[in-house]
């Protein structure tokens, strides 16, 4: 889609991050960190579009925050799904499977 | 519930600037950290993955920025601060502020002014019931009677004719008609003192037509308007009621009009004031009592005394060509039918064959005003529109100077991480304060200048008392306007502004300064600003010298020294015989012996109050294509042509053997004696009122009278034939006084003198004949002033302009002039330098302007006197005008460069 490796399709990004917080609260970093790894290295996510999108979906209800402290004991910003988050994954996830469904169909095709 | 959501932390953020401002650098810190942890972790050093982290992230502001944008709370945040910078800004450069201001409030001041005036004039509908289905019959364009048979559309029409009309045609659902004139009468109410009413009369289906619900009773109906004088009822305006303290008992109460009593049936509804735009009737009185209101109006029988608008309601359906069909045909059945007698001439057939009604819109009302205004509004609207295009070019170009002032300014904002787009839209919001003042400032003073420019165009307290207060269509406009006006404005400049080479811009110093195309655009905008307004300077001389002429024009009549009383006989309550005739002539006589008094006399009309006319037949001469264009009349005492300085050329005036039953005799003009009789005298000769020969004998000749205008001063010497009163009795409301002395002192010694005589002759106002002749003119008038004020400030502004570029550019070439200085030149030559680049910029503009300010005057043609719209002197003026403005403001930086230390401007460096 993209013309650099590591480009995201568009508005998909928020679904990851949604994907990824399902397991756990987790800080900016992390989300950014578990990305890349899951993605083995094809998504890298830069903080000026993270923490933007994390932002967004903090005022959109569907995710929430809470300082704590980090392993290291250091304070951190973490994100946690909420049940409007929670819903909208669902949501996502399923209109994504169709859209691809129907992308492969026609490539196939 | 999200979207309130959204709103409330939102509002909580804007609250809390500090907390999420610091929470947001607590954030970045903590990503910042992990990377770097994840990295050591990875097998860097510290000092590495610190570096890397950084480098991964870039600039924590624009991530920060990005952070911000994500949520609309910013937006606020932004326009906030962006307008709290622009204030700062503009509050520290005051002078360009306050022109900059000044120049924008007047061009929309000026636009709001006179688009109120149109919005009133023109463009309003009337507060009436589906107005888009209201048609009138004709273009209401002629006002009062009519016995003729016009050869064309017609306006206006017989009552007989409305009420057949009405019960056969098929494509209106109603029919209502008005009397063409308003009649100013006196009334005195139950319990209360006389007073001046404007009556309108109208038949009984004009208000269940409009569809006017009334404030309290009811209004006039069908029944009110069967028979000839048993309507005895009238609707008051809510004005009028207003004026009598709102009495809640007025519905009920009688009011005495002319000797008849009438009963106030309603009250109007409020901002009710008919169909007809710039009157304002008190009273609507049935048709019915139309001879009882004024006895000369008695054409309720007769179908030749036309003097009523038809105005109609389509039936709902019915498209205009359906009804224009169905009009015209049961029209012409009529007027062939009813006008044609056995044996018709060819040319009444002729005339009834082109005759036709053509049907147009009656959504915005009847309007005389709209008649007399639409060019001089068209005229002013465009001279507003080119003021207003001047204001603005003049900020582009002080903008424009500014920016490029400011250009380190903003090189050092971009370079700290300020996106362009940002800059851009902090210089639009300076442009949007500027231009949201100037509106506040130009709608503010347009409140007050639509009145003036109302006083200013007439005297008539009717139309002064219109309601032209901007309203809410009125302030959009003027919004659309600023918005407009700000992006205009405001865009170019701020764009060009923030394309910048941030490196040169940064260490630039005033020697790196050269022409570039930036300049291009000022001197563009120059040029622009010369050429419009000497398109305006070319106008205002061109409507000043026409003005000149007018007030030159020998009006005939000794205008000096003449008072004319407006006044109403028939209260007096005589019948229109003898005995009336017997008064004005006591009346006259008790004036006359007055000291300082030379002459009086009763006329039908003064000056520019109206016309009567008829084509008349003159014994022993052949009708030709000339002399079968209708002659004016007017019917006068015998010492009329004495009051109004009018020598007698031949034969003799009226004098007291001019009697009811002695021979009927006219006293003529040159003009209509020339054209009669051009090679003989005309004294004994006769004529008579319409083409039948048989009447050619009814008038005799008795003298000749010096040519005088009647109606306008810049008409073409027109036919007039004078009648003494003493033969066409008749109740006036004219009386002329010549007199020497003071004014002042002579008002109430005539008042007297005629209360003396006959105590109920009510007289009203009076003016100098010098006023009446003024006030005739008063288009011009207001056209001349207007154009030369916006003239004069369109050459202000574009000095402004001059100035400020040039200032500008000698300034930025200090070092040049000094560098010239130096090697020789001398200030002679470095004034010349300066100033020849802006007269190059002036002819260039005046190149533009000369085509098209002779394509704009042909718009005035119709408004000149006495030049051609091309008129070279005008043109001339304007041009040397504007040579003169432009130099002028360009030899002050000139001076100031030539006066530059060559030592001073090279250590400048």
């Amino acid at each position: 889609m993209g013309q650099r490796q590591g480009e995201m399709v568009q508005g998909t990004l928020e679904m990851l991050i949604l994907k990824t917080l399902a397991l756990e609260p987790m800080h900016g970093y992390g989300v950014a960190l578990r990305i890349e790894q899951v993605s083995a290295g094809v998504f890298r996510v830069n903080p000026g579009s993270l923490l933007p999108a994390l932002a967004r979906m903090e005022r959109a209800g569907s995710v929430k925050s809470e300082w704590r402290s980090t392993e290291n004991n250091r304070r951190a910003k973490y994100y946690m799904l909420t049940a409007v988050g929670r819903k909208a994954l669902m949501d996502e996830t399923a209109a994504w499977g169709r859209q691809t469904a129907a992308i492969a169909r026609i490539l196939e095709a | 519930m999200a979207w309130f959501r959204n709103m409330a932390k939102g509002f909580w953020a804007l609250f809390s600037r500090e907390r999420v401002e610091h929470e947001m650098d607590e954030e970045l810190r903590a990503f910042l950290d992990a990377s770097a942890e994840a990295k050591r972790r990875a097998g860097m050093t510290p000092e590495e993955a610190a570096h890397a982290a950084r480098v991964e992230m870039g600039s924590p502001n624009a991530v920060k920025h990005h952070i911000r944008s994500a949520v609309w709370e910013t937006v606020v945040e932004n326009l906030w601060q962006d307008l709290r910078y622009s204030i700062r800004a503009l509050a520290k450069s005051p002078g360009f502020t306050l022109v900059a201001v000044l120049s924008l409030a007047l061009g929309i001041g000026a636009n709001t002014a006179i688009f109120s005036l149109m919005d009133v004039v023109m463009l309003r509908s009337l507060p009436v019931d589906e107005p888009g289905q209201l048609v009138l019959f004709g273009s209401g364009r002629a006002g009062g009677s009519t016995d003729s048979l016009p050869n064309e559309s017609w306006t206006l029409f017989s009552y007989p004719f409305y009420r057949s009309f009405s019960q056969i045609n098929e494509v209106f659902s109603s029919v209502t008609a008005i009397k063409s004139i308003e009649f100013a009468t006196h009334g005195t109410l139950a319990g209360g003192g006389r007073e001046m009413l404007h009556a309108s009369l109208v038949s009984g289906t004009y208000f269940s037509l409009l569809g006017v619900i009334p404030d309290r009773g009811r209004m006039l109906t069908e029944a009110d308007d069967q028979t000839p004088g048993s309507g005895t009822v009238a609707v008051v305006s809510y004005a009028w009621w207003q004026r009598h303290g709102n009495d809640p008992a007025a519905v009920g109460k009688t009011v005495a009009i002319e000797g008849t009593d009438y009963t106030i049936v309603g009250v109007a509804p409020k901002g009710f004031v008919g169909v007809m735009v710039g009157e304002s009737p008190d009273f609507w009185i049935p048709l019915s009592m139309e001879k009882e209101i004024s006895p000369g109006w008695n054409g309720l029988e007769n179908k030749w005394f036309q003097s009523l608008y038809l105005v109609a309601r389509l039936k709902p359906g019915v498209t205009a060509a359906q009804a224009s069909a169905n009009t015209n045909l049961l029209f012409q059945q009529y007027i062939r039918g009813e006008y044609l007698g056995q044996s018709p001439s060819q040319k009444d057939l002729a005339d009834v064959a082109h005759a036709h009604i053509d049907l147009t819109s009656a959504a915005r009302g009847l309007s005389r005003l709209r008649r007399q205004f639409s060019l001089p509004l068209e005229i002013l609207t465009t001279i507003a529109g080119l003021v207003l295009l001047i204001a603005c070019a003049n900020l582009a170009s002080l903008l424009l100077a500014r920016g490029a002032a400011r250009s380190r300014e903003f090189a050092m904002r971009m370079a700290i991480g300020a996106t362009r787009s940002r800059v851009v839209r902090q210089l639009l919001t300076e442009s949007f304060v500027i231009a949201l003042l100037g509106a506040a400032l130009g709608v503010a003073s347009a409140w007050k200048a639509s009145h003036l420019l109302l006083t200013m165009a007439s005297h008539s307290a009717e139309v002064a008392a219109m309601n032209v207060s901007p309203d809410l269509r009125v302030l959009a406009f003027s919004l659309a306007l600023t918005v407009f006006t700000a992006l205009l404005f405001g865009m170019t400049p701020a764009i060009r502004a923030t394309r910048l080479d941030l490196n040169t811009s940064l260490k630039q110093t005033r020697a790196a300064a050269a022409p570039s195309s930036r300049f291009s655009l000022a001197r563009g905008l120059i040029v622009l600003q010369i050429a419009l307004s000497l398109v305006l300077l070319a106008a205002a001389s061109l409507f000043l010298r026409s003005l000149v002429n007018l007030s030159n024009v020998d009006a005939g009549f000794d205008k000096q020294n003449v008072l004319v009383f407006d006044l109403d006989e028939y209260s007096a309550g005589l019948p229109a015989d003898a005995r009336l005739v017997n008064l004005q002539k006591q009346i006259e006589e008790r004036v006359q012996t007055l000291p300082g008094v030379h002459a009086a006399s009763f006329s039908m009309f003064t000056f520019n109050q109206g016309i009567w006319s008829n084509d008349v037949t003159a014994q022993g001469i052949p009708r030709t294509p000339e002399n079968s264009d209708d002659v004016l009349f007017n019917v006068v005492g015998n010492g009329f042509f004495s009051t109004w300085g009018l020598p007698i050329v031949a034969g003799r005036g009226f004098d007291s053997g001019d009697k009811i039953d002695s021979p009927t005799v006219a006293v003529i003009n040159q003009t209509m004696a020339h054209m009669f009789f051009p090679n003989s005298s005309p004294i004994g000769r006769r004529f008579g009122l319409g083409n039948d020969p048989s009447h050619s004998r009814d008038i005799e000749i008795i003298g000749v009278v010096k040519n005088a205008k009647y109606r306008t001063l810049d008409e073409s010497p027109q036919t007039l034939a004078y009648f003494p009163y003493t033969q066409r009795v008749q109740y006036f409301g004219n009386f002329s006084v010549r007199y020497s002395g003071e004014a002042g002192q002579m008002v109430p010694a005539v008042r007297s003198a005629i209360a003396q005589v006959n105590p109920n002759v009510l007289i009203g106002s009076f003016s100098t004949l010098t006023d009446l002749v003024d006030e005739s003119t008063a288009n011009q008038r207001l056209i001349a002033r207007l154009s030369a004020f916006f003239g004069l400030l369109a050459a202000f502004l574009v000095c402004i302009g001059i100035y400020g570029l040039l200032s500008y550019a000698v300034a930025r070439r200090t070092s040049e002039i000094g560098v010239r200085m130096a090697l020789g030149a001398r200030r002679s030559n470095v004034l010349w330098l300066i100033l020849r680049e802006i007269l190059v910029l002036v002819a260039i503009g005046i190149a533009i302007g000369v085509p098209l300010a002779l394509a704009g005057n042909r718009l005035a043609a119709k408004l000149l006197y006495g030049l051609s719209p091309a008129d070279p002197l005008s043109l001339f003026a304007a041009v040397v005008m504007m040579f003169a403005i432009a130099t002028l403001a360009g030899y002050l930086p000139a001076r100031k460069a030539s006066l530059v230390e060559p030592t001073a401007a090279l250590r400048c460096e």
